[in-house]
């Protein structure tokens, strides 16, 4: 009895297999990949994502090197820098804080510390008010 | 007196002239004009575009091919989107509605609209459904569908030294069919300058 149970499972379990393979055998057109829900199933998932850029421009820019551009972007910094440095009440803007050299930092001026921008005429201490442990502060 | 008056004139004028010298000046000038102000993209560069690759994508083959293959019926075209990939911002929808407004006015192609402003018409039939009487509101499911879609992008090729800059701009527009991603038509537009500072 139960092994005759177990072959019209079998068979039940076959005969709803093949129908499913033949269903989705006859829902395919001509020359059709069988395979094609797969990609269908990718692209469901970002489809509106993609589509929402139709009829856009995406900006993928690079910057050109110019000669011209570059010589005027470098006086427009050094414009800003000088800017800033008059702000800041003179070339040395000494803050008190911590370091080796008798209680004065290196002079705290973001724009002349990075970029390697003038620390030739800074390291001299030419301007500087108090001319001890300047350019040795870090 | 005379000495008075002299510098009495003179202080007029030479005040009318710093009026003058500080007033911002604008005047309409035509749209065809070309004005070449800093040698970047303008709009003589995105007209020049327009009108190439307008011509060329309603005179070529790929609209007679399709209405062979289709009994007379008109293609469908869909916008995708352009990379810039220039050195320079350019927003290609300046020309890219040209082209769209050559499709519709010569009536040759069908244009389907993309995007955000799908998601609104889509959005607007939504409403409708809930909204608008029955006689007039409109149904999901019977939008066209694309038989193509205009992709493109933007290059550029900048050579400078001192003062001098030659820049190139190649902009490629490219039809595809959506259903067998055969490219049928490229067109192309290159522009070169040479700009001295």
């Amino acid at each position: 009895m139960k092994r005759n149970l177990f072959i019209i499972a079998a068979l039940v379990a076959g005969c709803f297999y093949s129908f499913n393979v033949s269903a989705q055998q006859s829902s395919l057109v001509q020359d059709q990949n069988p395979r094609y829900k797969e990609s269908e199933r990718k692209y469901a998932r970002i489809a509106d994502t993609l589509n929402s850029e139709h009829g856009t421009t995406i900006q993928n820019t690079y910057k050109a090197f110019d000669w011209y551009e570059a010589k005027q972007e470098r006086r427009q910094q050094n414009r800003e820098w000088r800017h800033e440095e008059r702000l800041n009440g003179g070339y040395y803007d000494y803050t008190p804080s911590w370091s080796l050299y008798g209680g004065y930092s290196y002079p705290f001026n973001s724009y002349r510390g990075y970029g390697g921008y003038g620390f030739g005429n800074h390291w001299g201490g030419g301007r500087s008010r108090f001319g001890v442990g300047v350019g040795f502060g870090w | 007196m005379k000495f008075n008056n002299f510098l009495a004139v003179a202080a007029i004028g030479a005040s009318a002239l710093f009026v003058s010298s500080c007033s911002r000046q604008v005047n309409r000038v035509s749209t065809e004009q070309t004005i070449d102000i800093s040698g970047s993209w303008n709009n003589s560069d995105s007209r020049l575009v327009a009108d190439d690759l307008s011509g060329k994508i309603l005179g070529a083959n790929w609209i007679n091919n399709f209405q062979e293959a289709h009994q007379g019926k008109k293609p469908t075209v869909i916008v995708g989107f352009v990379q810039n990939k220039s050195h320079e911002h350019i927003e290609a929808e300046t020309f890219l509605k040209d082209v769209e407004s050559a499709f519709v006015q010569t009536s040759k192609v069908r244009l389907v609209q993309g995007g955000k402003k799908r998601e609104e018409l889509r959005a607007e039939k939504e409403d409708q459904q809930s909204n608008a009487s029955v006689s007039t509101m409109k149904k999901f499911g019977l939008e066209n569908g694309a038989d193509y879609i205009l992709q493109g992008s933007i290059n550029s090729i900048v050579d400078a030294h001192k003062r001098q800059k030659v820049v190139y701009y190649q902009v490629n527009l490219e039809l595809t069919d959506i259903q067998s991603n055969e490219v049928v038509w490229i067109g192309e537009k290159k522009i070169a300058k040479y700009v001295k500072n």
